[in-house]
């Protein structure tokens, strides 16, 4: 399975034809085959980063149905939905991901509503990261060993779980590049996170914050809010 | 027919070494099956831009072999290879690209591309990457009717390049929107003079009417000079 991601610049204006040509148009028209459906609609919370940008993550089941997919949007059933979404955002950037072997994001394409139901929206912290030269797959290694069992170590006191783990897939995107959607659980928690200082002894040898450095000191988070319909919450 | 577009920021002390990589490794390995062949290596020329820039263009026959691609340099008989030229570059941005619908390159036979590494003359590329404010659909339209064909017509003493193909980013694996152009220069004389010579265009006579016609769809461009490797299949 692959997955297409994409960030979104929307003309602010725009934003709600936007988000209605995601939801009727998008979601609605994958969901017509098995090639591919909409996971995700989440929106760059405003106060956390730039303004109007839009995250959507769509799966698609093999190599074989992206193309398909493309071959739409570019001279098919897709392309003058393209360009009526063009018409409401600056660019699009995307990347295709493959999922990593540590990744607990288990779909079947068949499984994900397409009908837009409703729900509370979540918070998702976005890290993308770029490991030092010639350090990919040891830092995949090691976040597969350490920080994603880190984070799951207990469930009941978590601040954030990992949803997904991706790699950018080579020649659709930078490389190397790895890719965690991860869920907040606890508000409280991330406004601890981001208003006190790291304590010093997670910053000592043998912590993950520490020792991950010898692979990545480059990333950058994102806080994700999903939108009320988007099919993964 | 999908093209895999690589820019990489190659480590300078090891540009050999990544040249030779490619050379010896992913030209030789794609060779031994029919899903791909790598056609241009290409070097971003120094004194026209960023230093230590490689760009490869490989050809591959569809999304189901891209997939197998992937998957072997992942976790197959390509991962040493990729570790190893990991750690030749600081990293490398990608890109899968589609002809468009008056591109002059559509499909490859990839059996008769060049994987010998026989060598040849240097050829220089102008890569052109545009970004329309105007629908894609219209700007590519626009490049056909009034970029490609006259460029085609004109007589070969006055024609400075050949657009050899034109892509169109495939859904999702990079900007949109975009457009590519691949042009070899055929007279450096006249690439001299574009460069070194303040031009007045005339909007009622091409090529002036291109560059001012051009602005309803775009301002926004960027060019590359490219100089193909000495062994680079396409040149």
């Amino acid at each position: 399975m692959l997955f297409l991601h994409e960030v979104h610049r929307v003309v602010g204006a725009k934003e709600k034809e936007f988000e209605v040509a995601f939801r009727a148009g998008w979601m609605e028209a994958l969901a017509a085959d098995g090639d591919a459906r909409l996971l995700w609609f989440l929106h760059h919370a405003h106060g956390s980063g730039p303004s109007y940008q839009v995250v959507t993550v769509t799966a698609l089941a093999d190599g074989t149905a992206w193309e398909r997919l493309a071959g739409r949007v570019q001279h098919g059933d897709l392309s003058d939905w393209a360009r009526e979404v063009d018409s409401c955002r600056h660019d699009v950037q995307g990347r295709l991901l493959m999922a990593l072997d540590f990744s607990p994001l288990d779909v079947d394409l068949g499984d994900v509503p397409t009908d837009g139901r409703r729900h509370e929206p979540a918070l998702y912290m976005e890290d993308t990261m770029w490991p030092k030269r010639g350090k990919a797959e040891e830092y995949i290694t090691a976040a597969g060993a350490v920080y994603s069992k880190m984070l799951g170590a207990d469930a009941a006191h978590r601040l954030i779980s990992i949803e997904a783990a991706y790699q950018t897939m080579p020649g659709a995107g930078r490389y190397p590049e790895v890719t965690l959607m991860q869920k907040v659980h606890d508000m409280r928690g991330l406004v601890r996170l981001l208003t006190t200082d790291m304590p010093e002894e997670m910053a000592r040898a043998g912590n993950w914050m520490h020792d991950a450095l010898e692979f990545r000191d480059q990333w950058r988070s994102k806080l994700l809010r999903t939108a009320a319909w988007s099919p993964l919450t | 027919m999908l093209f895999m577009h690589e820019v990489h920021s190659v480590a300078g002390e090891r540009e050999h070494e990544f040249e030779a990589a490619y050379r010896d490794g992913w030209m030789k390995v794609l060779a031994q099956d029919d899903d791909a062949r790598l056609l241009w290596y290409l070097n971003h020329a120094h004194g026209s831009g960023v230093s230590y820039r490689v760009v490869t263009i490989t050809a591959i026959r569809d999304g189901a072999a891209y997939e197998r691609l992937a998957d072997r340099l992942r976790r197959g008989d390509l991962l040493d290879w990729s570790r190893a030229v990991g750690a030749m570059r600081h990293e490398v941005e990608g890109k899968m690209l589609h002809p468009v619908y008056w591109s002059p390159m559509q499909e490859i036979d990839l059996a008769t591309v060049p994987t010998d590494g026989s060598e040849h003359e240097l050829s220089l590329y102008m890569e052109d990457t545009g970004w329309p404010s105007a629908p894609l659909d219209d700007y590519i339209r626009f490049w056909d009717r009034e970029y490609f064909r006259n460029m085609r017509a004109l007589a070969p003493e006055h024609r400075i390049l050949e657009i050899e193909a034109c892509f169109m980013v495939a859904h999702g694996t990079h900007y949109r929107p975009e457009a590519i152009l691949m042009q070899k220069i055929l007279n450096y004389g006249l690439l001299l003079s574009l460069i070194s010579e303040p031009e007045e265009y005339d909007p009622d006579v091409w090529p002036g009417r291109y560059m001012h016609g051009g602005l309803r769809y775009r301002d926004q461009w960027e060019s590359k000079l490219l100089r193909t490797s000495k062994w680079s299949p396409r040149y």
